[in-house]
């Protein structure tokens, strides 16, 4: 009994998918052109996450130290900083260290500095915090140390960007919660088209004595499919454009960091099935519920 | 099988309505209940059928009250009851086969016996044949035939019409009238409610006139109207 009805109501479903051809291929192209627009934000917000999230990573404070410190002084402001809160790590270049540097950027331009007494840098501390938004903050205290000659974090453009990331944060996440109740929304009403259009057959079936759950199964189950099939062409989409783009631009961005697609894109395939079937089901639910009374 | 007890039913604009109706059906009855229209007689049909419930009054079918039903057991009630509309109430993108069919497998009924009695109920009503064709290329009798093999396909002990000729000229509802005539012989109810005098003369059946929400007359082997007598 149990088993004759579940496969009544799978062919019930895929029946009324066939019957209502253009109706069923409406709900699918809803539902993959909003998810399509989901999935794409959902891979634009996590790749700007985690672009933003490298370049925080590199962010640093540079505390020059004054350069009439013995060794020992040194270390204890080395200690001093370390037990700072919100300190993560914290790291000595010596102005050797420094010279070292500039010339492997700079090549022969600061040749000769080599010597003893013309390095004209100074001993310096990198100083990383457990959270890079703390950066600012962490900087201020620090230049009031003793022994510090000068704080240096890009000031300016670092709280620039900070304040840039966040925003597109938010409202990238706004974006796409918006973007769900917009597609649960659009779905829900193309499925009560499907329902309207089977009113007759709703009221026909209550008469000939079909329970209410009897009656809402196969809609139930089309909503399923249909949200599914939905989800299933933007995951396809995606996953093929996003290996794409991250070719591309391995070649022609290569300084631009892209989530590696194996990580990003098997979830992104099950939320698209998940929100797509949840959808499809929850909209048939909401759109049938005035046609079972009678 | 059916008792009604001062059942009412009052709608805003007061037609349709019914006052104080008192009324019992027996097993095997055939009944028509006829009136103008706004009389009454559709509401009286759809309260038996369990449509809606009625403002008072107690309907007592197959010896349960059926105002007191859950929403489940309404379902399994209305499997008891075979329902013909004036409007034939099919669905035009199946075949007569799936038209008949469908009322089976609502209720669960096993492939097999489907296959088995849905050309029996179509035979009965005189569409072997037509199984194939969808009800858009039958004829508006044909089409009130496939109705009434739907109603009768799960051997319900009742039948209630709803003006079942009512879209159908004077030769095609004598034939409906003795499919419905053969369904009673075998022991089902009917119950018909009807404004074809014509049909009713014809029948020589019990006969329950309303007017204005009222029974006015009951007579067995009963005519539409008493001037006709």
């Amino acid at each position: 009994m149990l088993i004759r009805n579940i496969i009544y109501y799978f062919k019930e479903a895929f029946a009324s998918i066939l019957r209502n051809g253009w109706m069923s291929f409406a709900s699918i192209a809803v539902v993959a052109v909003t998810l399509f627009i989901f999935g794409s934000f959902f891979l634009l917000n996590t790749n700007v996450q985690y672009v933003t999230d490298d370049i925080k990573e590199q962010v640093e404070i540079i505390a020059y130290v004054q350069n009439d410190l013995t060794a020992a002084e040194t270390e204890q402001l080395r200690l001093q900083l370390i037990q700072l809160d919100k300190v993560k790590e914290v790291k000595y270049v010596s102005k050797e260290e420094a010279l070292e540097r500039l010339r492997e950027q700079l090549g022969d331009l600061v040749a000769g500095y080599e010597e003893e007494g013309r390095n004209p840098l100074d001993d310096s501390f990198e100083v990383r915090t457990t959270i890079p938004e703390d950066i600012p903050e962490v900087a201020a205290v620090i230049e009031t140390l003793p022994g510090i000659r000068r704080v240096d974090y890009g000031t300016d453009v670092v709280k620039k960007l900070f304040n840039f990331i966040a925003a597109v944060k938010w409202v990238g996440l706004a974006f796409m919660i918006g973007l769900a109740f917009t597609a649960m929304f659009l779905i829900a009403n193309t499925i009560k088209l499907t329902v309207n259009a089977r009113a007759k057959e709703i009221m026909i079936m209550k008469w000939v004595g079909a329970t209410e759950w009897f009656i809402r199964w196969p809609f139930v189950i089309e909503g399923i499919i249909l949200g599914s099939l939905g989800s299933l062409l933007p995951a396809l989409g995606l996953t093929y454009l996003y290996n794409e783009a991250v070719t591309w631009a391995q070649i022609n961005l290569y300084f631009l960091p892209l989530v590696n697609p194996d990580i990003i894109l098997a979830p992104l395939v099950k939320l698209l099935l998940l929100i797509g079937a949840t959808i499809g089901g929850l909209g048939s639910l909401f759109s049938m519920r005035r046609f079972l009374k009678v | 099988m059916i008792e009604i007890q001062h059942v009412n039913m009052v709608y805003p604009n007061g037609v349709g309505a019914l006052k104080d109706i008192n009324l019992t059906i027996e097993q095997g009855e055939f009944v028509f209940i006829v009136g103008t229209s706004g009389a009454g007689k559709s509401t009286l049909i759809r309260l038996i059928g369990r449509e809606f419930l009625p403002a008072g009054g107690r309907i007592r079918v197959f010896g349960r009250d059926i105002t007191k039903l859950r929403r489940r057991e309404v379902s399994m009630f209305r499997r008891n009851i075979g329902v013909v509309f004036q409007d034939f109430r099919l669905l035009d993108n199946r075949t007569v086969f799936e038209n008949v069919a469908f009322a089976m497998q609502v209720v669960g009924a096993k492939p097999r016996e489907v296959r088995r009695r849905v050309p029996e109920a179509l035979e009965m009503v005189g569409l072997t044949g037509k199984a194939k064709l969808k009800p858009l290329e039958l004829s508006g009798g044909e089409q009130q035939r496939v109705c009434l093999a739907r109603a009768i396909i799960n051997q319900p002990s009742l039948i209630i019409a709803d003006e079942p000729t009512g879209n159908l000229d004077p030769k095609t509802s004598l034939g409906i009238m003795d499919l419905l005539k053969n369904i009673n012989i075998r022991g089902t109810t009917i119950l018909m409610a009807t404004h074809d005098r014509e049909i009713v003369d014809r029948m020589k059946q019990r006969v329950i006139m309303l007017e204005n929400g009222r029974i006015v007359r009951d007579e067995q082997r009963g005519v539409y109207s008493q001037d006709a007598h």
